[in-house]
Order: C-alpha cells, then sequence, then structure tokens
C-alpha cells in the first residue's frame, strides 16, 4: 500500500468532503473530520511501524511523474527526519479535530473542520515531500488554509494579520522558487538531467559561492517561516489573533516546516554553503533565543508569551542544526518534537484559562489554582517540561544541542544557555501569574477553567507523550540518528571536521542509492 | 497551394458574415438566439478543424498563412475566448438590442486574432490586428447609452490607431531591411547575412513593433488605455479584450520575435526583458489601489502580460513553450474571474464595486469557491494551473540566463498577492451592511458553465500539466521551422 500518500490523500479526501456538505450538517461534519483525522493517525502509526530504524535514505517511497520534461514528480516517502514529524503532525491535528469538535459553535461549521484537514493534508505533504517543487507546493498551499483560517474565524484584527502573515510567507518562498529552479538547473548542469529530487541534488558540487547564494535564496525562506529573528514580525499578530485552536496548530506542527526545510534541504544539499553562512544564521539564533526569552519575560498575554518562546525555543533547534554536529542535530529533531508538544499543552492551556475566565491577560489573571486544582497539576507539568527542567523531555533535547553545540563551538553554548534560564523565568511568571497569588479577574476561583472530562481529552495524551519522551528517548533518537548523519556528513565533510566526528562516509553520502521507481513492485 | 488548409479562415468568415448579416434581418422572436447559435456552431466546428489539421505545416495563399501547430493551439486559445464571450453575453441586459451585432463582432474580433497567430506574412499580421482592433472599438462602445461605454471605446480607438501606425512604420522598416514580408524569408535573410543583426534600420524597426504590440498586449509604458477600457467595455468584452487580445498579441509577439527575427536575438531580448520588468512592476502596483474589480482584473491583466512577456524576452522555444501554456492557464483564470464578475453585476448595481462582492461567497459558496479559485491561481499559489505556469516562466528565464527577470517576477508576484487574496477575503467575509445588496436570483446556465469550467481548467491544467506540456512543446517547435 502506498501508506505515505494516503497519509496525504486521506485528510484532503475528508476536507473535500466536508467542503461539499451543507452547513448545518454539523453531526456529520463532525464524524467526518473525526474519523478522517482517526484514519490519518492510524495511517501514520502504519508508516512508523514499517519504518526501517537503520536505514539512512527515504523510505517507503511513492513515486509517480507529474511533469517529466521539467522533472517535476509526486515523490513522497520518510526517513528518520521526517518519521516523529509525521506522527507529531496526525496525533496535534486529530486532538485539534477533538478540540474543534467539542466547541463547535454555529459559525464553526463543516468549513472550519474542512480547512483544519486541508493544512493537515498539506502539513503532511510538506514533511514527506522528496521532490523540491513538490515541497514548495505544500509550503506555499498550506498558506492558504490558515489564513482562511483567520480570516474567518480570528480575533477583532483577523483581517489585517492574515494579509500580513500571508504577504510576510510569500515574500520569503517566491524568493525560494526561484532558488529551487536555479539549484535543479545547475544541477543538471552536472549530471546531465533535469531533476528536482532532493536525493538527486545531494552529492553535486555546486561550488563555494553558487551553494551559498543558492542556500541563501532558502534561507530566507526558512528565516520567515521558523520565525528566525528579525523575521519573527508576523508571528506574534498571527498567534494572537488566530482562533486558538489554530494556533495550537501553527505553534506545534507549522513551526516547524522552516527548521524542517533547512535540516531535509539545506544542510544536505548546501554542504560547502552551509560553512559559509554558519556563523551568521547561528548569530541570528541566539539572537532569537535571547530576545524571544526577553519578550515572552514582559509578555502582556499569555498567547504572547507562549508564542515568544516559541521564538526562543526555535532558535534553539536552529542552533543545534546550522552547527552540524551528530549529537546537536539529533537534539534539533527530538526539540522538534519535544517543541511540537509543550507548545500544543501550553496554548491548550491558555485555551481553557481563556475560556473559563473570559480573558488571557497576565494582569487580570490570579489565583486559579484554587478552583482549578486539576488544572494547575497539568499546568505545572507544562511549566516544567518548557522550562526544560532535568527529568523532562525538553530537557533531553535541550542537553543533546547545548551539548553539541558546546563540542563545537563553546561560546554559543554559553549564550544559548542564557534561554534556558530565562526560559525558567518567563515560565514560572506565567504559572505563578496564573495560578497562584490573590485570585483575581474571576468570580468563581476559576471553577470555570478547571479541567473536565473534555479538557483532558486532549491534555492528557500530550502529558503522557512528554512523559514517554522523558524517559525513553532513546526510542525516538534511535530511529533518527542514521539519517541525521546522512544529512550532515557531506557538509562535515566541507567544513573539516575532524573524521571521528562524522557519522557516515561521504562517499556512501554521494553515491546515496535512491530507491528506483521501477524497481518497486 | 492547399486550399483545404484555410478552411477554419472560411468557415470563420462565413458564420461572421452570416452574424452580421442576420444583425440587420428582422428575426421572428423564436429565432432571436440564431446569430449566437450560428457563432457557437462555427466557434466548435473551427476547434474541430483544428484537431484534424494537427501535424505538419500546411501553407495557403502562397504563404500568406502558415497552419501549423503554432497556429493551431493559439486558434484554439482565441477560439475558447470567443466561445466563452459569447455565452457570457448570453442574455445580457446591457446589450439588450443590440445582441445580434454583439455576435458578429465577437466573431470578426476572433477570426482577425486568428488571422494574427495563423499568419505568414507582416500583411496578413497586420491585416490580423486590423481586424480584431476595429472590432473592438466598436465592441467597447456597444452600450451607446453609457457615457463610461463610449468613453472606453474613444480611448481604445485613440491609442490604438497610434499603435498601429507605429506597427506599419516597424514592418515597413523590417521590409527594408530584409527585402522580404514573409515571415519564413525574414529569418532566413537575418540567418545568412550575418551583419544585418545590430543593424541600425533593423533594431528601429524593432523598437516600433515592440511598442505597438506593447499597445495591444497593455505593456508597461503602453498601457494607460487598459484600466479605463476595461472598466467602461461592457464585461463580456472586457473578459474578451483580457483574453483573446493577449493571446493574439503574445502570438504576434512569438512569431515575430522567437519565430522571425530569433537571429538578431541579441538585439531585442534586454529590450523584451526591460518591458517585461516594468510591466510586472507597475501593473501589479496599480492593482494595489484598486477598489472596483473590473479595474482591478484590468491592472491584473497588465501584469500578468508582464509575466507573459518573460517567455518572449527569453527567445527560447522553451519560453514560448512556458508562455503558451500559460496563456491557457490565464485564459482560464481570467473567465472564471469575469464569469463571477458578470453574475454579479447582473444582481446588484454596480456589481464590479468590491464591495458589491462582500458576503458573496457566503450567499453563493460555490461562486466563492470557483473565484477563489481564479484569484488563488492569478497569485500563483501552487499547485494551480497559474502556479505551472509561472514556475515554466520563471525556469525559462533562469535557464536563459535571465535570472534577474525571475526574481522581479516572484517579487512582482509577493505584490499580487495583497489584491488577489482581498477579493477572497472579501467574498468570504460579511456581507455589506445592507443586507438587500445580497440579492439572488437564477443563476444563467452559461455564464455558470463558464465560470465552472474555468475552474475545472484550473485544476486541470495542473494535473495534467505533462500532456499539455507536450503540445505547447509541439507548438513552440512550430515556430522556428523556417
Amino acid at each position: 500500500m502506498p501508506w505515505v500518500s494516503l497519509l496525504i490523500l486521506v485528510p484532503l479526501a475528508a476536507a473535500v468532503v466536508l467542503g461539499v456538505l451543507p452547513a448545518r450538517e454539523r453531526r456529520a461534519a463532525r464524524g467526518v473530520a473525526l474519523i478522517g483525522s482517526l484514519a490519518t493517525l492510524a495511517i501514520s502509526i502504519i508508516v512508523v511501524a514499517l519504518f526501517d530504524r537503520d536505514m539512512a535514505v527515504m523510505q517507503q517511497v511513492d513515486h509517480l511523474d507529474w511533469i517529466p520534461a521539467a522533472g517535476v514528480s509526486w515523490d513522497v516517502g520518510v526517513d528518520g527526519i521526517s518519521l516523529w514529524l509525521v506522527l507529531l503532525t496526525t496525533v496535534i491535528f486529530t486532538l485539534g479535530t477533538i478540540a474543534a469538535c467539542q466547541r463547535l459553535p454555529e459559525r464553526r461549521g463543516p468549513a472550519f473542520l474542512a480547512l483544519i484537514m486541508l493544512a493537515q493534508a498539506a502539513l503532511l505533504g510538506l514533511f514527506t515531500a522528496g521532490d523540491l517543487i513538490l515541497f514548495y507546493v505544500f509550503w506555499e498551499f498550506m498558506l492558504i488554509p490558515f489564513a482562511l483560517l483567520i480570516w474567518n474565524w480570528g480575533g477583532d484584527d483577523r483581517r489585517g494579520t492574515g494579509m500580513i502573515f500571508v504577504v510576510y510567507t510569500m515574500a520569503g518562498s517566491l524568493l525560494m522558487l526561484v532558488a529551487i529552479i536555479a539549484t535543479a538547473l545547475t544541477a543538471m548542469d552536472a549530471t546531465g538531467e533535469l531533476s528536482f529530487l532532493i536525493r538527486d541534488m545531494q552529492g553535486v558540487a555546486f561550488g563555494e559561492a553558487t551553494s551559498t547564494l543558492l542556500l541563501a535564496g532558502f534561507l530566507i525562506a526558512f528565516a520567515i517561516k521558523i520565525p528566525l529573528w528579525p523575521f519573527h514580525g508576523w508571528l506574534p499578530r498571527a498567534y494572537s489573533q488566530a482562533p486558538i485552536v489554530v494556533t495550537i496548530l501553527l505553534a506545534a506542527v507549522m513551526s516547524k516546516a522552516g527548521v524542517y526545510g533547512l535540516l531535509r534541504i539545506g544542510v544536505p544539499v548546501f554542504p560547502e554553503g552551509i560553512g559559509n553562512l554558519l556563523i551568521p544564521v547561528a548569530i541570528l539564533a541566539l539572537i532569537g533565543i535571547v530576545y524571544g526569552s526577553l519578550l515572552a519575560w514582559r509578555a502582556p498575554t499569555m498567547r504572547l508569551l507562549v508564542g515568544y518562546s516559541s521564538v526562543a525555543h526555535l532558535g534553539f533547534i536552529v542552533l543545534g542544526i546550522i552547527v552540524i554536529d551528530r549529537m546537536a542535530a539529533q537534539g534539533a529533531v527530538l526539540q522538534m518534537i519535544n517543541h511540537g508538544i509543550v507548545a500544543a499543552a501550553a496554548f491548550a492551556v491558555v485555551m481553557m484559562i481563556s475560556r473559563g475566565t473570559g480573558t488571557g491577560d497576565m494582569d487580570r489573571l490570579g489565583g486559579l489554582a484554587k478552583g482549578a486544582p486539576r488544572l494547575a497539576v497539568a499546568f505545572l507539568f507544562v511549566t516544567m517540561a518548557a522550562l526544560a527542567l532535568p527529568g523532562s523531555n525538553a530537557f533531553v533535547g535541550e542537553f543533546f544541542i547545548l551539548g553539541g553545540v558546546f563540542d563545537q563551538y563553546a561560546w554559543m553554548a554559553v549564550i544559548a544557555m542564557l534561554g534556558v534560564i530565562y526560559a525558567a523565568v518567563y515560565m514560572l511568571r506565567m504559572y505563578q501569574g496564573t495560578m497562584n497569588g490573590p485570585v483575581r479577574g474571576v468570580t468563581d476561583d476559576g471553577r470555570a477553567a478547571e479541567m473536565g472530562a473534555r479538557d483532558a481529552i486532549i491534555l492528557v495524551p500530550l502529558i503522557l507523550m512528554m512523559v514517554w519522551i522523558a524517559l525513553w528517548p532513546g526510542s525516538l533518537v534511535g530511529a533518527t540518528r542514521a539519517s541525521t548523519d546522512l544529512a550532515l556528513a557531506p557538509a562535515q565533510v566541507a567544513e573539516g571536521r575532524p573524521v571521528e566526528q562524522i557519522g557516515v562516509l561521504p562517499a556512501r553520502a554521494a553515491m546515496t542509492p535512491a530507491t528506483d521507481p521501477a524497481e518497486r513492485p | 497551394m492547399n486550399a483545404g488548409a484555410a478552411l477554419t479562415l472560411y468557415v470563420m468568415a462565413a458564420v461572421t458574415v452570416a452574424a452580421i448579416v442576420l444583425a440587420v434581418v428582422p428575426l421572428p422572436a423564436s429565432a432571436r438566439r440564431l446569430p449566437e447559435a450560428i457563432g457557437i456552431a462555427g466557434i466548435v466546428a473551427t476547434l474541430a478543424i483544428t484537431v484534424t489539421q494537427w501535424g505538419e505545416r500546411q501553407v495557403a495563399f502562397n504563404g500568406e498563412l502558415r497552419i501549423d501547430r503554432f497556429g493551431l493551439l493559439m486558434t484554439w486559445v482565441i477560439m475558447i475566448a470567443a466561445l466563452a464571450t459569447l455565452l457570457l453575453g448570453w442574455g445580457e441586459p446591457a446589450a439588450a438590442g443590440r445582441r445580434r451585432e454583439f455576435t458578429g463582432l465577437v466573431l470578426a474580433a476572433a477570426t482577425g486574432m486568428m488571422l494574427t497567430v495563423m499568419s505568414g506574412d507582416l500583411i496578413t499580421l497586420f491585416i490580423g490586428i486590423e481586424l480584431l482592433s476595429v472590432s473592438l472599438y466598436i465592441l467597447c462602445a456597444m452600450e451607446v447609452a453609457r457615457e463610461r461605454s463610449l468613453e472606453s471605446g474613444l480611448k481604445y480607438l485613440i491609442t490604438g490607431s497610434i499603435g498601429t501606425a507605429l506597427l506599419v512604420y516597424g514592418f515597413a522598416l523590417l521590409y527594408g531591411v530584409t527585402g522580404t514580408t514573409s515571415l519564413a524569408g525574414i529569418a532566413t535573410r537575418l540567418d545568412s547575412v550575418g551583419g544585418l543583426a545590430s543593424d541600425p534600420l533593423l533594431i528601429a524597426a524593432i523598437v516600433l513593433i515592440v511598442v505597438a504590440l506593447g499597445f495591444k498586449a497593455s505593456a508597461v509604458p503602453f498601457h494607460m488605455w487598459t484600466p479605463d477600457v476595461y472598466q467602461g467595455a461592457p464585461t463580456p468584452v472586457t473578459a474578451f479584450m483580457g483574453t483573446g487580445t493577449k493571446a493574439a498579441a503574445m502570438g504576434a509577439f512569438l512569431l515575430l520575435f522567437t519565430g522571425a527575427t530569433s537571429q538578431a536575438s541579441g538585439d531585442w531580448r534586454g529590450l523584451i526583458g526591460a518591458l517585461a520588468v516594468a510591466t510586472m512592476v507597475v501593473g501589479n502596483v496599480g492593482a494595489l489601489l484598486q477598489d472596483n474589480v473590473k479595474r482591478m482584473l484590468a491592472w491584473s491583466s497588465i501584469a500578468q502580460a508582464g509575466y507573459l512577456l518573460i517567455g518572449v524576452a527569453v527567445g527560447t522555444t522553451a519560453g514560448a513553450e512556458a508562455l503558451i501554456y500559460y496563456l491557457f492557464a490565464y485564459v482560464a483564470m481570467t473567465l472564471a474571474a469575469f464569469a463571477i464578475v458578470i453574475l454579479r453585476e447582473r444582481e446588484v448595481e454596480d456589481g464590479d464595486q468590491l464591495t458589491a462582492m462582500a458576503g458573496y461567497g457566503r450567499a453563493r459558496p460555490w461562486a466563492g469557491v470557483v473565484m477563489t479559485l481564479a484569484m488563488v491561481s492569478l497569485a500563483g499559489f501552487p499547485p494551480f494551473a497559474g502556479f505551472v505556469g509561472k514556475f515554466l516562466l520563471f525556469g525559462s528565464a533562469v535557464d536563459a540566463g535571465m535570472t534577474w527577470l525571475a526574481i522581479v517576477g516572484a517579487v512582482a508576484s509577493v505584490i499580487s498577492v495583497v489584491y488577489y487574496l482581498r477579493v477572497v477575503i472579501v467574498m468570504w467575509g460579511p456581507p455589506a451592511d445592507d443586507r438587500s445588496t445580497v440579492r439572488r436570483l437564477r443563476v444563467p446556465p452559461a455564464v455558470a458553465a463558464v465560470a465552472v469550467t474555468g475552474a475545472v481548467a484550473i485544476v486541470g491544467l495542473a494535473i495534467a500539466a505533462q500532456p499539455m506540456l507536450d503540445v505547447c512543446a509541439d507548438a513552440a517547435r512550430a515556430l522556428i521551422i523556417p
């Protein structure tokens, strides 16, 4: 079975069905959306079960020519880098769909769920694309559902926010399209064949100047999507104006698109360019860690606080990738998953508090633990994970990243450590400000915000996943190692890193045995 | 000489004359749709004939007319536009009472466009362009009771005449340089006498022709007439101008540059590239400021002409191939958008204002989906046909070493997102304060058919890109056969 293709087509089909449902058929809409997301989740579990942990290259590849004359094809598969992101996407979207279905107000008929399904299809496509044009197609296409969700169901300033979100992101990505075309045409000069397959481009020697220039074209798009300081302008507005369910999806899943692109395309395809841009990108990531943390510390609302903390956390992930160290890269992949779970849980808590109290302003909240003890416990758990307390899942990821960074550039690790300290400051501020202290902003001690069974369905799975990763990080890292080693190897060689640091021989990296579609049964 | 080769021309000429004659003959009420029916039958017959003629080049009238894959495929674009125009005008209240001459004029213009793209000679090319222009001057002024329509026709007449004059000058100079009016002859002459490239006279001819065709294709800085004319003309006519005229002008560009003077491409690549850049930038920025959807689509058509010109500027068959593909995509997107505008115009006063679109997506979801598809694809969002076309055009530019064209195109596309998506936002947003403005009439089936077909084509052209590109590549190769 072409499981990976089904992963994209099932939510797409669900979106189409939801799209043609009349607006009043809310019961049917719920059913279709839940079945669609659960089926996608099941398929992703099958993909994980079939995954071969020792294989470094893309596996379970489905290949179909789309525009052969232009070298464009439908080519999807998974490897160690994308595997857990795929599972993260299906899990978070399933929970998001449940959350959306639970409180499906009048206006959020089938259309709302259809757009969520479309966004899921686009993100799953992005994480599995093996062809640069396909990657670009999904990269751009996901903007449409997200923008429409913000426009139709966002806060007071939804129009302007949606427009800024789209234009900001598109500005980067259209330049990426030019870079993609230029990359393929330059590679064609070397290989004699026009192909947009990422695996065909790996191992092509672009030359240092070309490699740097092409990488810069990609990096602008990635930096905006991540967002890397100073390209984060769209984030606070989008995160605070989007419907909260959409904010969960944006922060937990969409924010991984940029860092994923960096590790999937940036590092392996342009090893020489990475060497030149390593320090500048690392500096931007470090500024993002410090700056994002400081903004989170002083953020006026809970949504902004979690949003800015994402800037800092993603700075960590970028740093883990860009220093091209094996341990740091494994940590970066692990941290992508961790941040996805923690950000989803944090925004879910924000959702419950805002709904129970009618406000998300830090100044107007306090003492909720009195009326909502269960929520307080869950929130405390999420807080500890978010500030990477030793023993939490995020600690493992940050430890891997900081250890790897320290091996390569000790000074970067020292600055990055600031982010770990700040994280304690702002996360505890959020917890204490809302849960402890005198009761403020509510008349019922916060009982309305208490976590009920419906909320638990969303929050408990996320907390269980945190515990799982905290206890058995090896179960995730073991599957990513081969692929991250392979992705880093050419860049490590180009940088002249000692041989013992390099995981795979670059010779093997160059002759990657791409799955030949002709050989497939 | 092969008389059968020119069959399409005979058919179109016959139905045009028939439609015009029927316009002056009093008809019983039961036969009032006769001219349109004849026109549609003629167009369908023409499309069928072009399919049978698909193959190696045939010539008619001593090479004045070349029936090759390029001309045939471009005829498809034009005839699709003409067919859609007749359908969009079906029952158009504004054209009431003059409907029969409307049909005749659309058919005459379509014949002129077909003549242009099938021409094998400067004279035929000129006749084709004139035939289409004169028909459109009248079509623009069709709504004689409306001042804007008259103004539109007059403006188009004046600027169009300037373009025509320059075109004749350019052709005369080209004839002076090469000593022949045959496109094949010009190519051969430039090929054999290497010294002719960069000849001052040749450059003067090229500049004049570029300017003249720039008027027809509404390229910047010869675009000033476009917004006024597009806004003032009856909307089906605007749709026809935006698609058919654009296709004919681009066909002329390809025939004269990528085809006939490709040996002197060093003389014009930079010039047309600069034209493309100016057109993309000014067109997209101009569109940002519009509150009227028709006017916005006019500016957008200017901007789109800029993208199309990339395919000419690169001077390669790959560029021509991308251009032809994008023309099909562009025609589908534009016709779908205009169909929705026409639908709205018939329902409310000033239906072409952006505000009239408020909440329309909620009132008529299928129309909202069609318009959203058209706008999103025009903005170049993947995976729709507009994206595939832009991707191919930018790719041809990078391949030809004109990466700067692709970068300007990419930046211009970002600007375009703002005004295209504004339509989408307004459509799906809340209805305007006065709820009575959302009036729902029975949807004219002909208009709905154009809208839905356009939307299907936007998706279909992207999915079936490869077979379509194979056809486009055949057409592009036919250009350079002497």
